[in-house]
């Protein structure tokens, strides 16, 4: 029996770049946004050919690339009915010469750990569709996140390419589970385009929160991060509630600044979950009108 | 990390016992939230669903380090040691602030499941955590190039181990008389439902961190730290899934608890300062 | 303990902060009000008409050498252009980890520095007051010994007895009477009369 499987799809993508706005009322900031606009945020799908599911984020001058794997594993004895998912961070002294060496690993921890916990929840990512046998065999995804550029909001950007990239996995469906003496026979349909999509409704997006002097601003720039003490990052679903919740920079809070940062970082969430879902459907359509004709007899 | 070696890692593959006795655990653990409902409010240990855990605290307990502290509540211990500040290794270029380097760590034998040697990921999650909650108290600028280093151990687990071991290091790093401009105190709180514990056990924790299919309730965990004298929240940690205002309430009732466990970090330190005083008193007078 | 002992803790309101009250050594000023940062006794100096509120931690603190400070190292390797060294104390605080220091060549006296040569001012094992000064690289202390109460207080000889200081350039040992070449700190005695011990 082979331990892990791979997949192999064959989808031809082409650059289709979409921007998500968000234009809010407020005072300007350097680059002529307000405090809760995001820079324009272009997103592809699917195009790594590789992966069960891929995307691409570039968000400003944030450029993220994210490939899921899924392969096949023994689910924990302590978590028997559930899948598993692990995310890696990869910063690469590609981004920025910060990251050369072990520079980037701190943030690379800091990101992967911060994804974890903002998926622990069922309501957030229900692991459970993913168990194939319980307690025998389930799938596991690997979130492999690459960071190829970086200029600021980092959490945000790559929360985006995350959730598009699982929205874009397909795990293949498996026809036949049989108990072979100790041994299970997976038998995993023959039609690579036979799959199943990841229910990702209750994902959250990161918003990071940057507190300025006294204001709280939203998608800071790599020079607007230089200027911050305190920043922090919410995870917040399409139903505006919060997955997840951490302070990720030097400097304090108080209490009063905290809970206004909420209730802003929850408003921009909604919004901004909404608006990648839009841009996902679009993308999908763009995907499906070039999927590739099949033929043969014995389809 | 490379692996060590030397070490007798046991069997390769072995499962802790305890997880298979886990399906009538878990109709216990509905049992407990059904009891911890807010009608009947009290918890299994005997507390009201808003009472914090008694605590102790004791500083200058490792007579090595430059300062050390240890906690206790209920079954969590912990113990915390600094050290001097010393040259960060495999620096290059000159920073202007000084580093907090901490390290927490299980003790193999503190929680249920045994714990091994090396760090793991959750491990390094918590040490990140309490770095980014005594940052903002310590003087960094104090040291500039050099760095502090925090050895955390929890000697056993039953939950809130973040918040003791936060409220442990900033402890020994005033007892290591590191300039620091406040102290940091934490507190935990695990929402299941519409239930808010105040300072939850290892089990209590469980429970808030499970879904439960009563549709969209509430559940998780918040671990916050204060600075006291100037209520400034130095970190917020939350996992789960919660309405703002649910997390909002919550805030409120974790800052209220990091208020009073300020006082009784206060007071230790006190004594710890006329400890020595006196002691350094009695050979001079004789 | 006496009554007038006042006993503080890192982030404990000290006073206000304004002309008569100023935030001295182990305290910190914040919107108005002056805190401390350490735990330890306050000290209430007076200064003319202000006061200079400082707190003084109960045991040693963690402190490390500043820019300005006078420090007591010890002479590990002599070079051409510089020695190195080992900083073992700041002031009259011991230090429980050593740090180290560089003096280079131009920094040993404040005149004729060209003509200074390493080996005619310090020997290894000698200690000396250097002062800070500010730092330019990321793991070593410079060093200056530019004034008269800086140099070499303690040395021994060749047959290790310590040697007496004769002139600003020489000391001399007391058994054999041989003299030999040292920058030689003016000691002020009443601060550092305990460091001449012969």
């Amino acid at each position: 029996m082979v331990k892990s499987t791979s997949y192999l799809f064959f989808f031809i993508s082409f650059g289709n770049f979409l921007s998500v706005y968000f234009i809010f009322q407020n005072d300007l900031r350097n680059d002529g946004r307000s405090k809760q606009d995001y820079r324009p945020i272009e997103l592809e799908l699917d195009i790594v050919t590789h992966a069960n599911g891929s995307a691409r984020v570039r968000l400003a001058n944030t450029d993220i690339l994210v490939g899921v794997k899924t392969e096949i594993d023994v689910p924990t004895s302590n978590r028997p009915e559930e899948g598993k998912i692990e995310f890696f961070v990869d910063c690469s002294a590609n981004a920025t010469p910060e990251f050369e060496g072990k520079g980037g690993q701190d943030l690379a921890t800091e990101i992967g750990n911060y994804l974890g916990s903002s998926f622990a929840s069922p309501l957030s990512f229900d692991l459970k569709p993913l168990c194939i046998l319980k307690g025998v065999q389930c799938w596991k995804l690997y979130v492999d996140i690459l960071i190829l550029e970086c200029g600021g909001n980092l959490f945000d950007a790559v929360s985006l390419a995350v959730k598009a990239a699982l929205y874009n996995t397909m795990v293949p469906r498996v026809e036949t589970v049989a108990m072979d003496g100790g041994n299970v026979d997976l038998q995993l349909s023959g039609d690579p385009f036979d799959c199943w999509r990841l229910d990702i409704t209750n994902i959250p997006c990161l918003v990071t929160l940057t507190k300025i002097g006294e204001h709280l601003i939203v998608d800071p720039t790599a020079e607007e991060e230089e200027c911050s003490m305190a920043s922090l990052v919410v995870a917040v679903t399409e139903s505006g509630r919060i997955n997840s919740l951490c302070k990720t920079s030097v400097g304090s809070l108080h209490p009063q600044t905290l809970t206004d940062a909420l209730k802003v970082g929850v408003e921009v969430g909604v919004g901004l979950n909404k608006a990648l879902n839009e841009a996902l459907g679009r993308e999908e359509k763009r995907l499906q009108s070039n999927k590739p004709e099949r033929f043969g007899f014995l389809k | 990390m490379p692996t060590d070696n030397r070490r007798i890692q046991g069997p390769e593959i072995s499962t802790p016992y305890c997880v298979f006795g886990s399906s009538t655990e878990n109709e216990d653990e509905d049992g407990c939230f059904k009891s911890t409902d807010p009608l009947s409010s009290t918890r299994k240990d005997g507390r009201a669903l808003l009472e914090h855990r008694k605590i102790y605290m004791k500083t200058g307990v490792v007579s090595q380090a430059k300062g050390s502290a240890y906690i206790e509540l209920n079954n969590t211990k912990v113990i915390c040691s600094v050290f001097d500040p010393r040259e960060i290794p495999n620096r290059v270029e000159y920073s202007q602030h000084g580093e907090l380097f901490c390290v927490l760590k299980f003790a193999p034998f503190s929680c249920t499941t045994r714990r091994s040697h090396q760090q793991d990921a959750e491990e390094k999650e918590l040490s990140l955590n309490l770095k980014r909650a005594l940052e903002p108290a310590v003087c960094r600028h104090e040291f500039p190039n050099f760095q502090v280093d925090i050895y955390v151990l929890i000697l056993e687990s039953d939950g809130g181990s973040l918040a003791a071991s936060i409220t442990c290091a900033g402890l020994a790093l005033a007892d290591a008389h590191v300039p620091m401009y406040d102290l940091v105190t934490a507190a935990s709180l695990g929402v299941a439902g519409d239930v808010l514990m105040k300072d939850p056990s290892e089990e209590e924790e469980k429970l808030c961190s499970q879904h439960f299919e009563r549709s969209n309730l509430n559940h998780g965990l918040i671990t916050v730290s204060l600075m006291g004298a100037h209520t400034q929240i130095t970190q917020v940690w939350q996992t789960g899934s919660m309405t703002t205002t649910c997390v909002s309430e919550s805030l409120t009732h974790l800052i209220q608890s990091c208020e009073e466990t300020y006082p009784i970090a206060q007071r230790c330190l006190v004594k710890s300062v006329v400890d020595t005083i006196s002691k350094k008193k009695v050979p001079e007078q004789s | 303990m006496d009554q007038e002992t006042l006993v503080c803790v890192p982030g404990q309101r000290l006073s206000i902060a304004d002309k008569n009250h100023l935030s001295g050594r182990g305290t910190y000023e914040r919107l108005g009000y002056i805190y401390a940062t350490l735990a330890g006794v306050v000290k209430i100096e007076k200064q003319d008409k202000a006061s200079l509120i400082e707190v003084r931690s109960s045991n040693e603190q963690s402190i490390v050498p500043a820019p300005g400070d006078i420090v007591t190292a010890k002479v590990t390797i002599v070079k051409q252009r510089f020695c190195k060294c080992i900083i073992k104390c700041i002031g009259d605080t011991v230090l429980s980890r050593p740090y180290r220091g560089i003096l280079r060549k131009e920094d040993v006296r404040a005149t004729e520095k060209d003509k200074v040569e390493m080996i005619k001012c310090f020997r290894p094992g000698d200690i000396i007051l250097a002062r800070v000064l500010p730092m330019t690289e990321v793991h070593s202390y410079q060093l200056s010994t530019a004034e008269d109460e800086l140099g070499v207080v303690i040395a021994d000889s060749e047959t290790g007895t310590s040697m007496v200081p004769i002139s600003w350039t020489e000391m001399q040992c007391p058994k054999t009477h041989i003299k030999e070449l040292r920058k030689v700190a003016k000691v002020i005695p009443e601060r550092l009369g305990s460091h001449i011990v012969i």
